[in-house]
């Protein structure tokens, strides 16, 4: 029993041990490496099943770090929400890892892969810490330790481009995490406290005396999650980002980092700040609003690119835009909608920078309009990225019709119907730039030059087979999610 | 007046804030990468010197154990114990941020952002 107790610990830890192990095992032996990470990351997805299904039969689970008990110590709290997140995080990320297992040492120098392991795994880490904390300061922690390590895996690469990118993410998500100190320091100074459930009750209090610091602290946490979340305005880091780094870096920064702070920021409005502060600001119409700009602009800037993951990675723009539109509308069935589309742009976007890679590793093309005719050769691929794009536009039973149906219904119930236009519009939009990539592969004669090929190994493959199953799993199976995430969503509206 | 006082009284928040707003501006505004860095530095000391003020008690003496005393005879040691961690996270930042731009300046042959985006644009 004492070590079911521990488990929230030892999901990170193992992570954290392993990760600095890593180098040290690669340099011994090349294949262990690989079997040690895949190990520990194995184990972190049990143990977050093991969490999940103890949450659904016992409810919420605090752990105390070192048996010290808030306010001086740091607690763990893990409701549906966190669990959820628990499962996605590392599920996502054994499978990108186990396709980073061919991809890497194609797209970098064979040394560094144990240095990449160690980046991987600390950065699987963190985001689970983030999705766990109940502690403001372990919370900005974890989200350094996050920035160093997303920066890290793509400047891995080593190119020039991937160096100018990752200094502009440093520097920006540095930008990030001093506003979120600064709003500590100006909650600690009224409230004495860090852990969230006792920053509320005192904030409550608090508010009237001094509306002043906890408005400031408001914005300014509002600025650093949107910065680090790529919301639109503030998203100039991304595409850069995103484009340049390795495939696999790729799916993990597109597919899971930037959501997590999506997930903290939502975890902060409802669990810290009272719900008085949000008839004061406007803070869920500015969301509202942002999303709906990056849903539609982001497309727009998509369609005009020419390299595809640059195209992919605006499209992640367009694609976060739908989570905030979540947390904008503000109702348990938009949230829940914004919620599930989390789950369904990881799994999507995945599959599409894994494409990517794949097409990059058998023939070597970057360029959509270099396309032509290479479904002839990558029927697998391709049809995973038709399906994958069909999820993107909202085709029904796949996963993406799920999470825009939850979020169309949210707007109805909220009673501005006008969202529901802007979800239409947002994945014609979509459709414009990805099926003409399908027709291109599929219906154009293949050039001859681009006819060299290399053939595609087991290994990359895999992974992008088991997720397009998983969209249609979520497309035509949703209510067990949807069912954990009502209850998520429940309770964080409770909490408030 | 009386807000004038209150600044007066309370003029390391003053400094801190302008501190901040200093490294923000540099760091976003200065097309010098090592610039960038060393503001992006004044805007972490910013914080922690609020944060460290905020634990401040006029007269109070170093948090040392000492039962015998009142609630009031010592700082609030949890804000320093805090920097100190937030210290080690700013300087493994700044250590990751410089040797990005050593690693830029071997690419490109200079530390200036412009140039590189010019260079950039050209190929």
């Amino acid at each position: 029993m004492s070590f079911v107790e521990h488990l929230p610990a030892i999901l990170i830890m193992n992570l954290f041990i392993f990760a600095f192990a890593m180098p040290l095992i690669h340099k011994w032996n090349r294949n262990w490496a690989t079997i040690v990470s895949l190990f520990s990351l194995v184990l972190s997805f049990s143990i977050s099943v093991i969490i999940l299904i103890e949450v659904i039969n016992n409810g919420a689970i605090s752990y105390y770090l070192g048996g010290w008990e808030p306010p001086f110590g740091i607690e763990f709290y893990i409701d549906y929400l966190s669990s959820y997140m628990l499962i996605v995080l590392t599920g996502m990320g054994l499978i990108i890892f186990y396709y980073g297992l061919d991809n890497l040492p194609f797209e970098l120098k064979g040394e560094i892969v144990g240095w990449y392991y160690t980046l991987y795994l600390l950065l699987i880490g963190a985001m689970l810490g983030m999705a766990i904390t109940n502690d403001l300061f372990n919370l900005f922690v974890f989200m350094e330790i996050s920035a160093i390590a997303s920066c890290a895996i793509i400047s891995v690469k080593k190119d020039r481009e991937c160096l100018e990118a990752s200094f502009k993410y440093l520097i920006l998500s540095a930008m990030g995490t001093g506003c979120y100190l600064l709003a500590i320091a100006l909650i600690y100074m009224i409230t004495g406290y860090l852990n969230y459930d006792m920053v509320q009750a005192a904030l409550v209090e608090q508010m009237a005396v001094y509306p002043n610091n906890v408005l400031a602290a408001l914005s300014l946490i509002a600025v650093c999650f949107c910065v680090k979340a790529a919301l639109f305005p503030l998203h100039v880091w991304l595409p850069d980002a995103h484009a340049s780094a390795p495939s696999t870096s790729s799916a993990m920064l597109s597919g899971l980092v930037i959501k997590i702070y999506a997930i903290a920021l939502i975890h902060l409005m409802f669990r810290v700040f009272p719900l008085e502060i949000f008839y004061e600001v406007p803070l869920k119409e500015i969301l509202l609003w942002l999303g709906v700009l990056g849903m539609i602009l982001g497309s727009i800037f998509a369609m005009t690119q020419e390299n595809f993951k640059r195209m992919l990675a605006y499209s992640t723009v367009a694609q976060i835009g739908y989570v905030f539109l979540g947390i904008g509308l503000f109702n348990q069935t938009a949230l829940v909608g914004g919620l599930l589309h989390i789950l369904n742009h990881a799994v999507m976007k995945s599959i599409l920078f894994m494409v990517a890679g794949i097409i990059l590793y058998t023939k070597g093309l970057k360029k959509v309009r270099e396309f032509d005719g290479i479904g002839n050769q990558l029927q697998w691929t391709m049809t995973a990225f038709i399906i994958a794009s069909a999820s993107m536009v909202g085709i029904p039973i796949t996963g993406g019709f799920i999470s825009k149906w939850y979020l169309a219904t949210g707007a109805f119930e909220a009673e501005r119907p006008f969202f529901i236009g802007v979800i239409i519009l947002s994945s014609l939009l979509n459709a414009m730039y990805y099926f003409p990539i399908a027709i291109r592969a599929f219906l154009l004669e293949p050039k001859p030059e681009s006819m060299v090929y290399r053939p595609v190994t087991r290994n990359l493959l895999i992974p992008v087979i088991i997720l397009t199953a998983l969209i249609f799993y979520v497309g035509m199976n949703p209510q067990g999610i949807v069912g954990i995430l009502e209850n998520a969503v429940e309770v964080l509206f409770n909490q408030m | 007046m009386e807000m004038l006082e209150g600044l007066l009284e309370n003029y390391i928040y003053l400094v801190a804030i302008v501190l901040f707003i200093i490294g923000m501006h540099t760091m976003l505004t200065h097309s010098n990468l090592v610039k960038k860095v060393i503001a992006m530095n004044f805007m972490d000391t910013a914080v922690f010197l609020l944060f460290v003020a905020v634990g401040y008690v006029h007269g109070a003496s170093p948090p040392i154990v000492d039962k015998t005393a009142e609630a009031g005879a010592h700082i609030n040691p949890l804000p320093s114990v805090l920097i100190l961690t937030g210290i080690i996270v700013a300087l493994s930042v700044t250590a990751f941020a410089l040797s990005l731009v050593t690693k830029i300046y071997e690419y490109y042959g200079t530390v200036d952002a412009d140039e590189i985006a010019d260079l950039r644009s050209i190929d």
